[in-house]
């Protein structure tokens, strides 16, 4: 398992890199709806995994409507590749090695601290963004029941469309699935895939 | 009604443009390859979601048959953008009588064989993610009066990105089996079977 190596000034620059500059000029709209943020809670994001940007994306959010410090769990051969990611907040998981406990272990001490944000991908791997279902990994149960402080669990439906313009618009549809002290497995994973089928409809309807 | 316009010049340099821009805005622009009639001109049905499909599908049939491209806009486009006209766009105007008139000019089109004419009957642009597809009347029209004349392909594009930072465009193209049809329901019903099918192709890619 490959551990995060922060360096905080560096994330600000790729933060300012990216929201000033990178995502405006990739992306025509990136919207999304309010939902109730708890204070004083810790955040574990899960997004559909469905194109390259999508970690791009959680940490577009984190910054502008989580205001939280920002980290994300990749597959090892994936950060091994970009290893410059590691400086902005990005650990490790190697699913077919022992190791992978130790991975679920870290991601729940991070969000022991109510600063934080990590973004993980349920799915695991890399499914269209055209599917109905969203598999939510076993390893989510264990992260969660292993979180000593607050955690609030918020997941989001990612949808790309292009409508009238050349450039993709991103449309987040998010959904709180309630905190660390609520959660129950299957119900939460009910509740996902219910919200994806409904995100699915109103994306349909979206104005552009 | 704007009409399209014959200039080799602007025709080659459109061309190249969009060859341009599909390369470095795209990864990857993939079909499955069909066989077109020589005797026949092509009517070619496809969903609306973005202005890409127009110019994806001007370079997938470019690739796929020598016919010459035209595709029915919307007149506002066709204004907006007054360089398509060389590259074989045509107008309508769904508010206007004039509407009759493009109908028309398709069919006609439609007579002679080495045409190919591309038309969105949803009519308006709709999101990617649309399970139930909704055909305008027009269609019909143009169908009934060029009867028997062409060769009716849809097809269905929907673009993701995978695990590239640019999208790939993957076009399901298929040859209808028939090409006379009662009223709009049962197009759009034959549509929406090729549609579904494509769908749930792509659906089921996972990396």
């Amino acid at each position: 398992m490959i551990p995060h190596r922060r360096i905080r000034w560096v994330q600000t620059l790729a933060r300012q890199y990216l929201l000033k500059y990178r995502i405006p000029k990739e992306f025509n709209i990136l919207q999304y709806n309010d939902i109730e943020l708890l204070p004083d809670h810790s955040i574990l994001l899960l997004c559909n995994h469905f194109s390259w940007w999508d970690g791009f994306w959680a940490g577009y959010l984190a910054n502008v409507y989580f205001h939280k410090d920002f980290y994300i769990m990749m597959q090892e051969d994936h950060l091994q590749k970009r290893m410059y990611l590691n400086y902005l907040g990005a650990f490790s998981i190697n699913r077919h090695s022992k190791e992978v406990i130790r991975s679920l272990q870290y991601t729940a001490e991070l969000l022991n601290n109510t600063d934080n944000l990590v973004t993980v991908f349920p799915q695991g791997e890399l499914v269209s963004n055209h599917s109905e279902e969203i598999n939510i990994e076993r390893g989510i149960d264990y992260i969660v029941k292993k979180i000593k402080g607050n955690c609030q669990i918020i997941y989001y439906s990612a949808f790309i469309d292009y409508f009238e313009s050349l450039k993709p618009s991103v449309y987040f549809h998010l959904l709180n699935c309630g905190t660390n002290r609520d959660f129950d497995y299957e119900k939460v994973k009910a509740l996902i895939n219910k919200h994806h089928k409904q995100a699915l409809k109103c994306q349909v309807n979206v104005k552009h | 009604m704007i009409y399209p316009k014959k200039n080799r010049l602007l025709h080659g340099i459109l061309y190249l443009y969009t060859r341009y821009i599909l390369k470095t805005h795209f990864y990857q622009i993939n079909f499955n390859a069909i066989e077109t009639d020589p005797e026949k001109s092509i009517l070619l049905v496809a969903n609306h979601f973005s202005i890409w499909d127009g110019l994806v599908l001007y370079w997938t049939m470019h690739r796929l048959s020598d016919k010459n491209f035209h595709v029915m806009l919307l007149e506002e486009t066709a204004k907006k953008e007054p360089m398509l006209k060389y590259g074989g766009a045509f107008s309508i105007n769904k508010t206007s009588k004039d509407a009759l008139q493009s109908i028309n000019y398709a069919a006609q089109l439609l007579a002679a064989p080495q045409n190919l004419v591309l038309v969105f009957p949803q009519g308006k642009l709709y999101s990617n993610f649309v399970s139930d597809v909704h055909f305008e009347k027009g269609i019909m029209k143009i169908m009934e009066q060029a009867k028997g004349k062409f060769q009716l392909i849809y097809a269905a594009t929907f673009i993701e990105n995978f695990q590239h930072k640019k999208p790939t465009a993957n076009i399901y193209l298929s040859n209808a089996t028939n090409c006379t049809f009662e009223d709009i329901k049962a197009i759009t019903g034959s549509y929406q079977q090729h549609y579904n099918t494509s769908r749930q192709q792509q659906t089921k890619i996972v990396l």
